[in-house]
């Protein structure tokens, strides 16, 4: 018997689903269009030696990698943003910025089996590249228009700043293995595990409470309690930054859709202040994710301030109502095939046509939809 | 909105049913299932089923269930991306290194086998031991194992130690305690936080201290 099948996390998309996602693509891409930002098109293959370069703690195992004809190593991007950093870092470095970039593009992950996930979705976003935390608003902005127009029954996007872990951490003079674990535990709310590591360590009370805290300071009076735990000048200036934030988009208008959580440390050597996630009512994991990465950059060679977010496309396939269309049907015999494809031509400039060919004797058009 | 809950089947089940009635829970339903697998609660808006322990974390993992009830052994042997917000101190137990008496596993010289249901938490321990073992995946009465010849020792679940008692074996080393968490999906706690943080503190409000669940 012959086998048909898919390599591991691989999908196809029939007619319907493909509809749903050009249509939920053309929403995104407007919004991105209409802050200015410029598409650019990157190989999908890049030298694995680039992102080793970006990333410190690169997950190699969760990408697919090959060699060329001289052996080098190559891999499938696993992201759009170290190829644009790239770009923007070879073709642009003499230009000044700022520079905004848009993609839309399919990247890969090695994924586990049998878990129900995707090693390929289409990541759809933007990085601004050239200004500083000034523009995070900017970004917040059009993450948040873009989150609407998905018209998801209920949405929320949750910001929060790597810098105020690290930095408290820093304060407190931590080792760094000790500090992974505790990013870790913290990211993950594992309180159980966090309350036995930080007994473990010699922390006085108030800094075993502030870490306690931390997993749990957001919801609605999130940075009130972040400003009270703060032990240190410069953490209440991150939370006061964040306040600021907060303020800006609630006169913007934003305020139902937006929360804040400080308990976020994700990715410690990658992003370098904001991060968000936006999350998306039916939708098990976030749909949007971004936040500032200023070093970046500068692993290719042009010191630049940067910010982005993207949009996994495909994630969002589940919860976006389908999409129908008008097409005609225009039913012709063979001898008349000529006159069919004239009225056909003259049908096309207002409406999809399908011509049928079949056994009657009239053209007969009729209404369908799909 | 309502939350969903998936519960680990059998030796948590009771233990956690128990808990739910204590804070005035309607866990009627999930008290005469019959065949059912899908529970709703008689008084708050929540709706419950049963699954097996590995299908806990593979429910919460995609948001079908906000919240899970699963044992630490499961959470420790696959890396889950949950929150873990509290531990239920029921079902307590240990991982443990265990092996005939006359076998040595620690300090043997040459190629070292432990049998074990939780291949990467026994890889893990003894990693970190700096001992680099190869380990076989068994999935039921792992005590055979050394019995048998297939392995020099074994990395498994011990509540009494009776069963190990029992066939001879005897415990090396404790790996670390175990005991029942409520681990809750990512996009749930942002998008149900109050109705999520209230299920966890009208559980952590029954939740016996030490003390009381060593006595």
């Amino acid at each position: 018997m012959r086998q048909i099948r898919l390599p591991l996390g691989m999908r196809d998309l029939v007619f319907e689903e493909t509809r749903k996602k050009r249509q939920i693509q053309n929403r995104i891409e407007s919004i991105f269009q209409s802050y200015g930002y410029e598409e650019v098109i990157a190989p999908t293959i890049e030298f694995l030696e680039t992102y080793q370069k970006a990333f410190s703690s690169l997950k190699e195992q969760e990408m697919y990698k090959f060699f060329d004809a001289k052996s080098n190593t190559l891999a499938l991007r696993m992201d759009m943003t170290v190829p644009i950093a790239r770009i923007c870092a070879s073709k642009y470095k003499d230009k000044e910025g700022p520079f905004r970039f848009r993609y839309c593009a399919n990247v890969f992950k090695v994924r586990e089996s049998f878990a129900g996930k995707r090693s390929e979705v289409t990541d759809c976003g933007v990085e601004l590249i050239g200004l500083d935390e000034q523009s995070d608003l900017e970004v917040l902005c059009c993450a948040l228009d873009t989150m609407q127009s998905f018209q998801a029954s209920s949405y929320t996007l949750e910001i929060g700043n790597s810098s105020f872990f690290k930095k408290a951490c820093a304060l407190l003079k931590l080792p760094e293995d000790q500090i992974e674990t505790l990013a870790k535990l913290v990211d993950q709310k594992s309180m159980v595990d966090l309350k036995t590591y930080l007994a473990s360590l010699q922390l006085s009370k108030e800094q075993e409470a502030f870490f306690l805290e931390l997993p749990l300071l957001n919801g609605k009076d999130g940075l009130e309690n972040a400003m009270q735990a703060s032990f240190d000048e410069e953490l209440k200036e991150i939370v006061r930054k964040l306040q600021k934030l907060q303020e800006n988009l609630k006169s913007l208008g934003y305020e139902d859709t937006i929360t804040f959580d400080l308990g976020k440390v994700p990715h410690l050597d990658y992003y370098t202040g904001i991060l968000f996630e936006g999350y998306v009512e039916g939708v098990g994991t976030s749909v949007l994710s971004g936040g500032r990465y200023d070093h970046l950059l500068n692993t290719f060679g042009k010191d630049m301030p940067a910010v982005g977010f993207s949009v996994k496309l495909d994630y969002l396939l589940d919860v976006i109502d389908s999409v129908s269309k008008k097409v005609l049907y225009l039913y012709y015999p063979m001898p008349k095939q000529l006159e069919a494809f004239q009225k056909a031509k003259e049908l096309r400039k207002e409406k999809e046509v399908k011509l049928i060919p079949y056994e009657g004797c009239e053209i007969k058009i009729q209404e369908g939809v799909q | 909105m309502s939350l969903s809950i998936a519960l680990t089947k059998g030796r948590l089940e009771k233990k956690t049913v128990a808990m739910l009635d204590q804070v005035g829970y309607g866990t009627q339903n999930l008290k005469d299932k019959g065949r059912a697998l899908v529970f709703e609660d008689t008084i708050k808006p929540v709706r419950y089923f049963l699954v097996k322990s590995n299908d806990v974390i593979t429910y919460v993992n995609h948001g079908v269930a906000d919240i899970g009830v699963v044992g630490k052994d499961t959470l420790l042997e696959r890396e889950s991306g949950n929150y873990e917000l509290l531990d239920l101190k029921i079902g307590k137990c240990k991982f443990c290194v265990a092996s005939l008496p006359e076998k040595k596993v620690f300090n043997k010289v040459g190629h070292v086998k432990i049998g074990t249901k939780y291949p990467n938490v026994a890889r893990k321990y003894f990693l970190d031991q700096g001992i680099d073992v190869e380990v076989i995946k068994i999935d039921g009465s792992v005590e055979l194992a050394p019995i048998l010849g297939l392995a020099d020792g074994i990395v498994d679940i011990v509540e009494t130690g009776t069963t190990l008692k029992e066939n001879g074996l005897v415990i090396l080393d404790e790996v670390c305690d175990i005991s029942a968490r409520v681990i809750v999906n990512k996009a749930s706690f942002k998008l149900k936080r109050e109705e999520v943080l209230q299920f966890v503190q009208d559980l952590e409000s029954v939740v016996k201290s030490d003390a009381d669940t060593n006595q």
